[in-house]
């Protein structure tokens, strides 16, 4: 691909900013870059794994943000979800106060509900999203809103306001367990990303969804059944705020109502945006998302790194990305563009 | 007469492409000027040019003897060049008033006033010979009065130079006479338009003069009547219409198996009662005034809207026809009316266009490999001339009649039986044109049926075999296509019976 046509995309240019800020990151403190391997827990450990590994959820989550987004809409219940899967597990996961004292290795229900009915229901909850916007006719935004409201209500209500913990073994893998040297949450996002972008790009679906959100009315008219597209996707991302729930529930073996997945549905906009999928629908990439969400985690991760008052955080988060986004702005673009366009036509001349 | 204003020696070039090799323009203070030149001739390139929008390369704007440079929409509006654009770019939800004077509101007392507004507004108006209530909201009122108030907003700051560009592709006989009307009037107060249509009577009814462009490069600058429509025509496109416009009408026989029957079918709202037979390889013309009920029929026949009432059958079965979806699957497909809204998908490539209805067909999970795809488009761009470098540019970048065609091979590539093409021609060059009448006649010699829509009657008396006619929201006749006038039809649309 000529250069031109690569200074033309977002994708390159959410490339150009995580090189950035690594490199940052190296000429402050090279050792960000160290990678050691711990033998007691068989992991790696290094920022950069961390980076990748804390990543995990905004980058499940925006794998379907990034559907949903290309449908021209956006979901902001998927951080609400998040608290939903968690409480579910966990109150299958609760251990009865009148046999033990104290929370250990141990599960009242089956690990199989544990594991499965949060997901079950998450994907529901993202099916009743899609319901409304495709048989309904209402905007994503209003009707994602009411499960974004109403969802950590659900949460508080299914573990009676309260929050447990657990030391159920089988349960702290998912968050905190590993798998060839990496943890645990790396390999479910791998599964994840690889997944959704061999069911998108591999089948028709991408395409449909790209056209749908591009013309609706067209698309139908095409023979497009544009209800089942957005069913499924709402769906696809309800699922999938369910995985990532469950592993923020893992992390800290317990649920947090309140403050599980809270700004998630931010985070996972942001991510698909800096990856270059328009916020209007259409073209998406997948790829691009994944480069946006390890940008996010990056920043923060940057942060606490070089010890930057906390206070300061979500500022130096936001300056970031401001100038990130300016970066891919289409006249900053355009311009570098346009530069590399005159030299390639030098060249061949 | 004074000239008011001159393009000189303009040159436009985008990445690869010369829009514009050293065209000159010349416009005299009161006078109609058409603009001809088939789509991606440069017309629009010129225009663009002159508001501001596209920035020359090479070449001097002359207004009234001062040059000018316009570096914006804005500052061409402020040194006096007004564009009325076919899709109207006011406000709809600001009352007639307000988009006239939006902007730039009278003041009194430090507020704005309302009274003042109104009134000048109904005396803008007026002079166009309308009466109508101007504090109602744009969207109120047809696209022709829209397309007035933008006029009207041109003569109140003063423009001296307007330009139309397509203002009658949506507006029915009346409303372009009384345009023509206002344009009149403009020209003898001393303004010059600029006018831009596809239609060629409508550029006899009005213009003085007319400059042809073809290919970026000026063709030339005709008085009106230096060029007769044959002249006119054969130096737009570059070669001998005769050839083109040699077209042969399907040949039916009268024992050909009947394809698509409907019988007493009705929508929930507009159609009570259409009944129509069509055959194989048989071209069936729909003419009628717009909102006769072709588009609804149309629909029905399509599964975009149900049928409340009556049933349609296809080869002897009986159809349920719920969804596009359902239509498609049964052979049937449909070239909407409004390319822009319910047809082309813009921001996706041609291949993608192309293989949409295939792929929909088959649903997602057995998907087209990346190669049929892209031998599917490289086909259909062969077979139907469509004008690009490859199958990935954006659809949405095309002319229109390249839009219009890369549908139609959305549907020649889903294989149909019958195909329903509604206003195919519209909005289109008379070379693309003439290249769609040949191509749907093609297919109906190989044994596709097609109903043709479509508001030229000439186009329809040309091509069909059979001519039904819909007036208000009816079927009031059925006439044989080869043997009719154009006189006959307009007769029974005016007053019913055949």
């Amino acid at each position: 691909m000529k250069v031109s046509r690569l200074m033309q995309s977002k994708v390159t240019w959410a490339i150009i900013a995580e090189a950035l800020i690594l490199l940052v990151c190296f000429i402050i403190r090279p050792e960000f870059f160290s990678i050691s391997y711990q033998p007691s827990t068989g992991m790696l450990y290094g920022s950069l794994i961390d980076i990748v590994n804390r990543s995990a959820e905004i980058t499940i989550i925006s794998m379907g943000m990034t559907l949903v987004i290309a449908l021209g809409g956006t979901d902001l219940s998927v951080g609400a979800l998040v608290a939903v899967a968690g409480a579910i597990s966990l109150k299958f996961l609760r251990w009865d106060v009148l046999t033990y004292n104290t929370p250990g290795d141990y599960t009242v229900y089956p690990y199989v509900l544990v594991i499965f009915v949060p997901l079950i229901v998450c994907a529901l909850m993202g099916l009743f999203n899609g319901f409304l916007v495709a048989k309904g006719g209402m905007q994503p935004i209003i009707a994602t809103l009411i499960l974004m409201v109403c969802g950590r209500g659900v949460a508080q209500i299914l573990t009676d306001g309260k929050q447990f913990t657990t030391g159920y073994s089988p349960f702290r893998v998912i968050g905190q367990g590993s798998f060839m040297y990496l943890p645990m949450p790396i390999i479910i996002t791998i599964i994840v990303v690889v997944a959704v972008a061999l069911f998108t790009r591999k089948t028709a679906f991408g395409a449909f969804v790209e056209s749908v959100g591009v013309n609706p009315s067209a698309s139908r008219l095409s023979g497009i059944k544009a209800d089942t597209v957005i069913l499924i996707v709402f769906m696809i991302t309800g699922l999938l705020s369910g995985i990532a729930g469950l592993i923020y529930s893992s992390r800290i073996m317990s649920n947090d109502s309140n403050n599980a997945g809270l700004n998630f549905e931010m985070d996972a906009i942001l991510a698909v945006v800096i990856g270059g999928t328009n916020m209007a629908g259409g073209k998406f990439s997948l790829a691009g998302t994944v480069v946006g969400s390890l940008i996010i985690r990056t920043i923060v991760t940057f942060v606490y790194y070089f010890g930057i008052v906390s206070e300061a955080t979500m500022a130096f988060k936001a300056l970031i990305i401001a100038v990130v986004i300016v970066l891919q702005s289409e006249p900053v673009r355009e311009y570098f563009a346009k530069r590399a366009r005159k030299k390639e036509g030098v060249s061949h001349a | 007469m004074s000239e008011l204003l001159s393009m000189k020696g303009i040159t436009i070039e985008f990445p690869g492409v010369k829009a514009l090799d050293n065209v000159d323009f010349s416009l005299n203070a009161g006078e109609i000027h058409s603009l001809l030149g088939e789509n991606g001739a440069g017309k629009s390139t010129l225009i663009k040019c002159l508001t501001g929008v596209n920035h020359m390369d090479e070449g001097k704007i002359y207004l009234e003897g001062k040059e000018i440079r316009p570096s914006s929409p804005m500052e061409a509006i402020e040194t006096g060049i007004s564009t009325v654009f076919q899709e109207v770019n006011l406000c709809p939800n600001l009352s007639v008033a307000e988009n006239i004077f939006v902007g730039r509101q009278p003041m009194k007392h430090r507020q704005i006033n309302w009274r003042e507004i109104n009134r000048r507004a109904e005396e803008l108006m007026s002079r166009f010979h309308l009466d109508i209530d101007v504090t109602r909201p744009l969207s109120y009122y047809s696209t022709a009065i829209q397309q007035m108030t933008s006029i009207a907003r041109a003569v109140d700051i003063q423009a001296k130079v307007l330009i139309l560009d397509e203002p009658t592709s949506s507006l029915d006989e009346n409303e372009v006479q009384l345009l023509f009307n206002v344009m009149r009037e403009l020209k003898d107060n001393g303004m010059g338009i600029i006018f831009i249509t596809h239609f060629l009577d409508q550029i006899y009814a009005v213009s003085d003069r007319m400059t042809i462009l073809r290919n970026g490069h000026l063709v030339g600058t005709y008085g009106i009547k230096e060029l007769s429509k044959v002249e006119l025509v054969t130096k737009m496109v570059g070669k001998d219409m005769d050839v083109i416009f040699n077209l042969k009408r399907a040949d039916v026989k009268p024992d050909s198996r009947i394809t698509l029957q409907a019988n007493h079918i009705g929508d929930s709202s507009h159609i009570k009662d259409i009944s129509l037979t069509l055959k194989e390889g048989e071209l069936l013309g729909f003419a009628g005034l717009l909102g006769s009920g072709r588009t609804e029929t149309a629909e029905m026949l399509f599964g975009a809207s149900r049928i409340v009432q009556g049933e349609i059958i296809l080869d002897g079965t009986k159809l349920n026809l719920t969804k596009p979806f359902d239509a498609i699957k049964a052979k049937i497909a449909f070239c909407p009316e409004d390319r822009k809204r319910d047809g082309i998908i813009g921001d996706l490539s041609i291949r993608e266009n192309i293989m949409l209805a295939v792929q929909s067909r088959k649903g997602f999970m057995k998907p087209m490999t990346r190669q049929e795809q892209t031998d599917l488009a490289n086909k259909y761009i062969t077979l139907l001339g469509i004008a690009t470098p490859d199958c990935e540019k954006k659809a949405g970048e095309l002319s229109g009649g390249n839009q219009q065609k890369v549908i139609l091979a959305r549907w020649m590539a889903a294989e149909p039986e019958v195909l329903i093409l509604d206003e195919p021609t519209r909005g289109i060059d008379i070379g693309a044109k003439a290249e769609i009448q040949r191509l749907m006649l093609e297919m109906c010699g190989s044994g596709v049926s097609v109903i043709f829509i479509s508001s030229e009657l000439d186009e329809i008396i040309r091509c069909s075999n059979r001519i039904v006619i819909m007036r208000d929201r009816e079927k009031v006749a059925e006439i044989d296509g080869s043997s009719c006038t154009q006189q006959d039809i307009l007769k029974i649309i005016a007053e019913g019976a055949a």
